[in-house]
């Protein structure tokens, strides 16, 4: 019944959020939800602000002593190459210590697995972080330092224009929405939320009681739907909304005495339990039912 | 009164349903059997997701792979047995998370970077090492028809070799005018700041980029790019042999020439295995068969970047200090040793 709680998902949030599955080294199938690409822009974007603050720092006493040494050109290599290293082994060090996650990515809340359901090795991440030089780095300090001269040298700027677009656009084009790097290496970004378990709702002791034929009506889904409008924290549209599905129940159910206004919350917690139980039984003997619309349907 | 019923009690009259009768769920139960181990599961990998490894006493460190595998069974009943989406999502989503906390990487990242630079990528170098073979070959080629073309008729150096790339050399140049503006041109302060940017991102990175890229048009602009490099640097060869400058002019050069050569290497080479695995998927698609081999050529490429790097850094190191021809040239030669020997032996030891 996984289906089941992934299409009450989807239908309060009104988003449909991209799922995959990875299967566990003990065989059990796990659905994760890709991280969308302004996630992994965000935490792309901070991370990038912390590495640049932190080559910065470095910059500095290094021009400063080459400045006044006389080695200008030395000390200015130096620091570029250190630039080059810092944001490598920044990406390389958070994603193998940290599991997959850097600082920007634990802020938005995302983390990089791989994509088989394997361990996350530490190839894999040097891999996908190296990449990302030749798809974006090289190519952007190859166009902002070429451009002053022309001939030939203007067809190889539009190559590697080119190829800096086709790597910029990969991950929207791709139905896993890998990077180039992440397809190197097999891995692939993930939202990972913490989620928190809310009580059971079912009540021990009902005050209303249903027969059968009045609990056949519905089915998983809207079971869930209920479960997900009682759990909500009680609002004046909420308590509207409660009256409504109240409403609703009681006439498909057939049920004819009026609920009074302040045994609306008992009344549906009450034919939750009652419905849960139900359909737990049915589901158990293999007449597990999606939905109101699926067999089998109450006889009229 | 309270009776303990069973969910399957049919009929209830409408005199029961004054008193509260109790309904006692399956997956209640389950759910109450166990909801402590899934508590003490989520508190140690919450502190594991927080503050690393360390943060955990070694109980709790073999407490933890038994109740994640409590919770993946747990997971399995509860998609089974019970209807309640709050417990489904969160049994997952715990699952994932102490997934990704029991089968994280186990090495340190320094162990990890060691490694890889002493196993992974030579290996991976070495496995290519027919692709290398025909790309010396294919250099070999370019620069002997340059060479030889360029010494009879030195014309055909402004034919081949853009103005851009030429920068003043040319037929017209004479020995002085090379000894004294190219190879042993005083350093001048005032280029220091773009100099590295344009060591590194210059015509050849941009070369050998499309090169590895290129290998997927199964590797004729790789063969082509690379022949045109050779003839390039054939014809240099040939200028400066013509003004008996020839070891002079390989002394310039190959402080960071080595490193760089060796570098476009790799990346033809890398653009040759492209190749090879597209034009001969063997039983997958193309596009499988690239997917599976990707990572061999990619690590290729890794190697190819970072020997760009370094081979900027070295020039900018030693340009200002090196001023004299015997020197450059054992300072090339070694380095350009150095990288023989690492890639043909280093990790070669190492049995997995």
């Amino acid at each position: 019944m996984s289906l089941v709680h992934e299409r009450t998902s989807q239908f309060f949030e009104r988003t449909k959020r991209e799922r995959r599955q990875i299967v566990t080294p003990e065989g059990v199938p796990i659905p994760v939800t890709l991280a969308d690409h302004s996630e992994r822009f965000t935490a792309f974007a901070i991370d990038w602000v912390i590495w640049t603050l932190a080559t910065i720092a470095i910059y500095l006493p290094l021009i400063l002593v080459g400045v006044f040494s006389g080695f200008t050109l030395i000390a200015i290599t130096v620091a570029l190459f250190i630039a080059f290293i810092i944001r490598n082994v920044y990406f390389i060090y958070f994603e193998t210590a940290w599991r997959g996650s850097t600082p920007g990515k634990r802020i938005v809340g995302i983390r990089v697995i791989d994509r088989a359901g394997g361990p996350l090795l530490p190839s894999a991440v040097i891999a996908r972080n190296f990449t990302r030089e030749v798809e974006m780095f090289i190519p952007l300090g190859i166009l902002m330092s070429g451009g002053k001269s022309g001939g030939t040298v203007d067809l190889e700027q539009l190559s590697i224009a080119v190829w800096l677009v086709f790597f910029a656009v990969l991950p929207l084009i791709n139905r896993d929405r890998m990077r180039g790097g992440d397809l190197i290496a097999g891995t692939m970004v993930i939202a990972l939320p913490k989620l928190v378990l809310l009580g059971d709702l079912v009540e021990g002791a009902v005050q209303f009681a249903f027969t059968e034929p009045q609990l056949r009506a519905y089915g998983a889904f809207e079971l869930q739907v209920l479960e997900e409008l009682l759990r909500r924290p009680p609002t004046l549209t909420g308590a509207q909304v409660l009256r409504d599905v109240c409403d609703k129940i009681c006439h498909k159910i057939g049920w004819t005495s009026p609920v009074p206004q302040n045994q609306v919350v008992a009344f549906l917690r009450d034919f939750y339990t009652a419905e849960r139980a139900f359909l737990e039984r049915e589901q158990l003997y293999g007449k597990a039912r999606a939905d109101k619309f699926a067999e089998p349907r109450p006889r009229a | 009164m309270t009776a303990i019923i069973d969910a399957t009690d049919e009929r209830l009259s409408a005199a029961s349903a004054a008193a509260r009768t109790q309904i006692v769920l399956k997956s209640s139960e389950f759910r109450q059997g166990r909801e402590e181990g899934w508590r003490e599961l989520e508190t140690l990998v919450l502190r594991f997701e927080r503050r690393g490894v360390r943060s955990l006493s070694l109980d709790e460190l073999q407490r933890l792979p038994i109740l994640y595998r409590a919770a993946l069974s747990s997971l399995a009943v509860a998609r089974t047995i019970a209807l309640d989406r709050n417990l489904l999502v969160y049994l997952e989503n715990l699952a994932l998370r102490a997934f990704l906390v029991v089968y994280g990487p186990r090495i340190s990242p320094l162990e990890g970077l060691t490694s890889y630079f002493r196993r992974d990528l030579p290996a991976a170098v070495r496995a290519a090492r027919w692709h290398v073979v025909i790309a010396t070959v294919i250099l070999a080629v370019g620069i002997a028809a340059g060479f030889m073309l360029t010494s009879q008729d030195e014309s055909w150096f402004s034919s081949m070799i853009p103005s851009a790339l030429a920068g003043g050399r040319g037929p017209s140049s004479t020995r002085s005018d090379l000894l004294n503006h190219e190879i042993f041109a005083p350093w001048q302060p005032a280029e220091a700041f773009g100099t590295f940017a344009g060591m590194l991102f210059n015509h050849n990175t941009a070369v050998g980029i499309l090169m590895f890229g290129l290998g997927l048009a199964a590797g004729v602009p790789t063969v082509l790019l690379w022949l045109y490099n050779g003839l390039m640097l054939g014809a240099f060869l040939a200028l400066h042999y013509n003004r008996s400058l020839t070891l002079d002019f390989i002394g310039w050069t190959s402080i960071h020439g080595t490193t760089e050569l060796a570098a476009l290497m790799l990346f033809a080479a890398g653009g040759l295995v492209i190749a090879e695995k597209m034009l001969f998927p063997g039983p997958y698609t193309r596009v499988e068969n690239l997917a599976l081999q990707g990572r061999q050529a990619a690590q290729i490429a890794v190697g190819g970047v970072l020997m760009l790097f370094v081979a900027a850094f070295l020039e900018g190191m030693f340009r200002q200090l090196v001023q004299s021809t015997p020197l450059r040239l054992t300072i090339g030669i070694t380095v350009g040793v150095l990288w023989i020997v690492y890639f043909s032996f280093s990790g070669r030891e190492a049995r997995r």
